[in-house]
């Protein structure tokens, strides 16, 4: 018996699911999250989860992990105190960025939070010229001063970034030893080793973001790994990064700043996989967690993925899936702003103290407190029974709330809700709308454990006509990471002219590249008869400073190799751009080696066809809150777990499961399809 | 026009019309990044300097791309004159038109190339795909007149119905000192307006034509809604303000003065100024437009769609042949500065009206840094930058530091690429300690830019605020004034010669502060001395209530 465990930890909740590889058996489970330490609960949920399908740690085959450990740092700034080292005459580019305003037109607007304030920056005499030549030699002694008054600042993170430090990372090398020299607690990123491409401002940031996230996400997960050891798992962790790769925990450790999107992603490679299962290419995601939200493209099945994006405000360099996401959630905290109007975060309970109706000595009524007390969530007990809610608190909450805006209690548990929709449907609206996309052509499909809830009422909004609901949608994350191959991506840039004599640099890149990934693969347990590489190019004419990536053909580099990357560029530049330039010099930039190790995975079966009579799920009725009926109404009851393939419901209804509530609007259907997801419709 | 089509039988529902509106932008936005990513010249790749539009039939703005404000003024003419020049039932799939004029059509200075392609759907013209780019070139020329300032090209056909017109171009490039850098961004801008001909062609096949069209109406028609209910909200009245303008190609001052007057729905807006001088700095009147445009929907309505429709409410007037609307032959060259200042001129006067909504004084310029060289081979290099400052005190926190404001939004150019390109070296790049005006809400920090040449060049400077203070609001102060530290050089109103190893910094001004100094929060003036942003002895001064010791 081989288990294989994918944990998915979020704000609010953890989630496990198991997989045995022989027989097939998938067994899930939740646990509440512990903020203080999100290590803890995982740990005692893969224990409990272990325990209840009786499996010994010792039998676990894999462990998979996505976490939003960093994002929700990052967005709620509770990175570590931060200090910088960078070059003279640069300690304000941090905060200068681009030069641009944040909003074109809204001059009230203001510049993200800059991450290391304006003290903590300190220039150190040192300059490296564009072609490698060293003008200023970097003082020790210098550096040493600079590095002592940031001890005696307090930081637990230095990030050390230098002009051209990619170019001769002498000096930022120099840096980092004095600085792990002066301050050996510290968390050290550096820029060259974070991103080592052009464009300081970008580069900085990252190395900045790295810093300020390195002490969050080290910390977390080697508490993780020391408390899986201790449970027995012997099978090394891994981890998803941002660009929905799976790496090990060691090199997940190394560079954070490449796992800032690992929930995120985590979600998207899932509803991809679950996509394919049911054969949905047009997907939107809509991953709706108790802190916050992430939705995605899927066109064809595939995410766009980008080597550099804003993350809540900050530039990044590293290769991330295109994931927009905001900071509400369930447990997002409803308020009366200072202009009267009604608001729904950022700022979240989280799981401690969680909602009102947890009566864990909250008192600020979350959006969970308003489903409650409009009973689209069950009014008395969560997670299939195994945690007791208080309605009556949740109704106190929010009537103070209703008192101050003068409405009714109803009225204002439904206003939270409207106010959440209307988040949600701009943050779609970003990624699909704004890059050309009509949400209607897409399905929605609904996850994470408050995304079923909302989905119905999201959809209607978007004009969305067609909802896909996961067999197990509070934890489709945690299982999709029991669907997803290793991937490990591999570049290096070296500039080079694209002519009869690059064939030697591309082979020696390509071969340098193939022999860490060959490291890779070994670390990783990966047989050869698993291993996958893909290898591009990023290319351009001299003089463009943006690359479009060409695929060199497997084997040994040849004149012909060569001539199908310079035939590559030239149809990519004509699809992209119209044009091809037959004089320009084409430049080779960046090398990238994609290592993929192919690994057993979850095989669902599909069910048969039971019949469109869903009475045997029929578990009672409710009395919902529905201003699309009129107020409150009857809704029949359904348990998820006794669907059957073929089931179909009428709505109003409501579906419950362990680690989910579906609503169900009324004149909306319900079909259960033979992987047991659900699909719901409006009326055309 | 001939071939608009009338629309009144086709009823658009509001969402349509909303996804489509997002699809406009979405296209203009994606035209942007592909003139951005397909080019080769500093100035567009890194700078972005650069806009792109989609206009109806009419000549009307559909969308512009969030870019360059400035930009609307080279666009909101040039169908007009494309039109005026070539009968519409001789325009084909596939013509391209250029033009830079600001006399006859396309720009509002010479270095901004418009390049025009009418978007066919069913053999009818049913939107134009348009962008600029500002061609970093004409460097090291007069500004007496226009005719001193560059290649004057009228809206011309640089392709016929998908075939490069090579004479034109050949005509064109000769007059230009980087020619193959142009050439390059030239064939930038001719991949994002395809992008626009594809992109738009594809939304006619989901929607229908005239769906497609009534919701572009229906988009001005809402911009124009909006509008006026935001006009309909500020005090009806007459308000004035006055400024003084100086720039470093001319000695004296000029006085600058507007009137706005608000009544129910509308504004009209009016101003005056010396007349035009034999200097780079005139505006013309799609230049004042441009300017009036961005400054009123700032102040009205930020999120009102950048088309067409949000200029129905509005009259703009000028005395002609004035600096603020200039007649030909008037040399324009660097009027974005006095296009910044007339934004604080409305600002300032409709500070009484919106005290919540308008912002201090700005650094008031768009600080141009335009150097020029020869390369070793003997061909010429030239390098443009524009660089941001203080941004002014708002009425409920202080001005942002170091940005570009108003009527530009151009990224800086990377260290690392400026270095890489031209023989320049950047000493440094700081936020101006104590530049941002005080008040209970202090002015943004300007900016301060290190050069160091390695090989001779010529440096021309052009901006504003360096004899005379942006302005702060409500009792805030005015910000520090910009410099240039030039050291032993020689400086001759704008214009310095670099030998190698010369060092020149350029500091640009501070933004006004808003609210009396006495009523800042203690806690900001503390973390401004503790960030070295304000001296310990400067905020004894001026911020009593902080209660500064030791």
């Amino acid at each position: 018996m081989a288990w294989r465990i994918g944990v998915d930890s979020g704000g609010t909740f953890c989630d496990i699911c198991l997989f045995e590889e022989e027989s097939g058996e998938v067994a899930v489970w939740k646990v509440s999250s512990t903020p203080d330490d999100p290590s803890r609960g995982i740990a005692a949920g893969v224990q409990e989860g272990l325990a209840n399908v009786g499996a010994a740690p010792g039998s676990a085959g894999y462990f998979g992990h996505g976490t939003t450990v960093g994002t929700n740092a990052l967005i709620q700034h509770r990175g570590v105190r931060t200090g910088l080292i960078t070059t003279d005459g640069f300690r304000d580019l941090l905060e200068i960025g681009r030069q641009k305003r944040p909003d074109l037109y809204d001059l009230q607007v203001d510049k993200p939070l800059v991450l290391v304030s304006r003290d903590l920056r300190i220039e150190v005499p040192e300059r490296v010229r564009h072609d490698g030549s060293v003008e200023t030699t970097l003082d020790e002694a210098t550096l040493r001063a600079a590095a002592r008054r940031l001890r005696d600042a307090g930081v637990k993170a230095v990030a050390i970034c230098f002009l051209y430090g990619f170019v001769r990372p002498e000096h930022e090398a120099l840096a980092s030893r004095i600085v792990a020299e002066e301050l050996p607690d510290a968390f050290i990123s550096v820029g060259h080793e974070v991103a080592p491409e052009f464009r300081e401002f970008e580069r900085v940031s990252t190395a900045v973001v790295n810093a300020y996230l390195g002490p969050v996400m080290q910390g977390y997960i080697r508490r993780l790994a020391g408390r899986l050891a201790d449970l027995g798992i012997a099978t090394p962790p891994h981890l998803t990064q941002s660009n929905g790769g799976v790496i090990g925990f060691d090199q997940a450790a190394r560079l954070p700043v490449r796992t800032v999107l690992s929930g995120p992603s985590t979600g998207v490679v899932a509803a991809q996989e679950l996509g394919r299962m049911v054969g949905i290419g047009d997907l939107i995601t809509f991953d709706m967690g108790g802190t916050s939200t992430d939705v995605a493209l899927l066109k064809d099945g595939q995410c766009r993925l980008t080597g550099e994006a804003i993350v809540h405000g900050y530039p990044i360099k590293a290769p991330m899936l295109d994931i927009h996401t905001v900071g509400a959630g369930g447990g997002s905290i409803a308020h009366v702003d200072s202009g009267g109007l009604l608001k729904v975060g950022p700022r979240s309970c989280g799981a401690f103290p969680g909602p009102v109706c947890y009566d864990q000595g909250n008192t600020e009524p979350a959006t969970t407190d308003a489903n409650v007390v409009l009973q689209t969530l069950n009014p008395t007990h969560l997670l299939g029974g195994r945690m007791a809610v208080r309605q009556d608190l949740a109704k106190e909450a929010i009537g103070r709330l209703a008192e101050t805006l003068g409405l009714g209690l109803m009225e204002t548990a439904q206003g939270i809700l409207s106010v959440v929709t209307a988040n949600m449907a701009r943050a779609i609206r970003v990624i699909s709308v704004q890059r050309g996309h009509d949400p209607r052509d897409y399905t929605l499909v609904a996850f994470g454990g408050a995304g079923p809830l909302h989905a119905a009422r999201l959809a209607r909004e978007l004009e969305i006509r067609r909802i896909l609901v996961p067999r197990n949608p509070g934890i489709l994350c945690a299982m999709g990471l029991l669907l997803t191959d290793l991937r490990a991506d591999f570049a290096a840039t070296r500039l080079t002219v694209l002519d009869d004599a690059a064939a030697p640099t591309v082979e020696d890149a390509f071969a340098e590249l193939a022999q860490r990934a060959e490291q890779w693969f070994t670390e990783e347990h990966i047989p050869e008869d698993r291993r996958a590489t893909l290898r591009t190019v990023d290319m351009r004419y001299a003089g463009q400073n943006y690359e479009l990536p060409v695929e060199l053909p497997p084997g040994p580099v040849t004149a012909a190799s060569l001539q199908a990357l310079a035939d590559g560029f030239a149809e990519a530049h004509r699809r992209q751009y119209g044009f091809v330039d037959a004089e320009g010099t084409v430049q080779l930039v960046t090398f990238r080696l994609e290592a993929t190790g192919l690994v057993a995975k979850a095989n669902f079966v599909p069910q048969p066809d039971a019949g469109p009579d869903a009475a045997p799920a029929l578990i009672g009725h409710r009395d919902v809150w529905m201003p699309e009926a009129g107020g409150w109404v009857s809704c029949p009851l359904y348990d998820r777990a006794a669907l059957r393939a073929g089931n179909r419901i009428a709505g109003p209804a409501i579906i419950e499961q362990m680690d989910a509530t579906t609503v169900l609007l009324p004149g909306m259907t319900a079909l259960v399809e033979p992987y047991l997801n659900l699909i719901l419709e409006f009326p055309a | 026009m001939s071939t608009a089509l009338k629309l009144d039988h086709v009823a658009v529902d509001p969402i349509t019309v909303e996804v489509i509106g997002s699809a406009l932008s979405s296209i203009t936005e994606e035209m942007g990044e592909a003139l951005v990513r397909a080019s080769h010249s500093t100035n567009i790749k890194e700078r972005r300097d650069c806009s792109t539009a989609l206009f109806d039939p009419s000549g009307a703005t559909l969308c512009q791309a969030e870019h360059i404000p400035m930009h609307l003024g080279s666009f909101i003419d040039m169908l007009p004159h494309i039109l005026k020049r070539h009968p519409v039932d001789q325009i084909r799939p596939g013509d391209v038109f250029i033009g830079n004029d600001a006399y006859e059509g396309g720009g509002t200075h010479l270095p901004d190339f418009v390049l025009a392609e009418p978007i066919f759907d069913g053999g009818q013209i049913v939107a134009w795909a348009v962008n600029t780019a500002h061609h970093a070139d004409f460097a090291d020329r007069g500004h007496a007149h226009i005719f001193q300032e560059g290649l004057r090209i009228p809206p011309i056909r640089l392709y016929r119905a998908g075939e490069l017109q090579q004479d034109v171009q050949e005509l064109i490039l000769l007059n230009c000192q980087v020619p193959r850098e142009r050439l390059s961004d030239l064939r930038a801008q001719m991949a994002a307006n395809r992008l626009g001909v594809l992109r738009m062609q594809a939304l006619c096949a989901k929607y229908g034509r005239d769906v497609v069209l009534a919701a572009g109406d229906a988009l001005q028609d809402y911009a124009e809604r909006k509008m006026r209910a935001g006009i309909n909200a500020i005090p009806d009245g007459t308000y004035r303000f006055n400024d003084v303008y100086e720039n470093p190609e001319i000695d004296n001052e000029l006085a600058f003065s507007c009137e706005i007057t608000v009544a129910g729905d509308t504004m009209h807006l009016h101003f005056d100024a010396p007349p035009q001088v034999r200097a780079g700095l005139n505006m013309t009147h799609t230049a004042l437009l441009a300017t009036v445009y961005y400054a009123v929907k700032c102040l009205v309505d930020p999120t009102v769609l950048p088309n067409a429709g949000l200029a129905r409410p509005l009259t703009v007037t000028a005395t002609e042949g004035t600096v603020v609307n200039c007649s030909y032959p008037a040399a324009v060259n660097g009027r974005c500065s006095t296009c910044q200042r007339v934004v604080d001129l409305v600002f300032g006067a409709l500070a009484p009206a919106v005290p919540d909504r308008v912002i201090a004084a700005t650094n008031g310029a768009n600080t141009v840094a335009h150097f020029a060289g020869t390369n070793p081979d003997g061909s010429s290099w030239i390098y443009l930058e524009t660089i941001g400052g203080g941004s002014g005190a708002r009425a409920t926190k202080d001005g942002l530091d170091g940005v570009q404001v108003h009527m530009t939004n151009t990224s800086n150019l990377p260290v690392e690429a400026l270095e890489n390109e031209y023989p320049l070296t950047l000493m440094r790049y700081e936020l101006v300690d104590g530049s941002g005006g005080a008040g209970a809400h202090r002015g943004g920090m300007g900016l301060r830019r290190v050069y160091r040449a390695e090989a001779p060049c010529r440096l021309r400077l052009d901006g504003s605020r360096m004899r005379t203070s942006p302005w702060g609001l409500a009792g805030g102060l005015d910000g520090a004034r910009a410099v240039i530290e030039a050291g032993d050089l020689p400086y001759d109103h704008g214009l310095v010669l670099m030998k190698a190893g010369d060092v020149l910094s350029i500091v640009t001004a501070g933004g006004g502060g808003y609210g009396s100094p006495e009523r800042r929060d203690p806690a900001l003036v503390a973390r401004d001395i503790a960030e070295g942003r304000l001296t310990r002895d400067a905020a004894r001064l001026i911020y009593p209530q902080a209660a500064l010791d030791g």
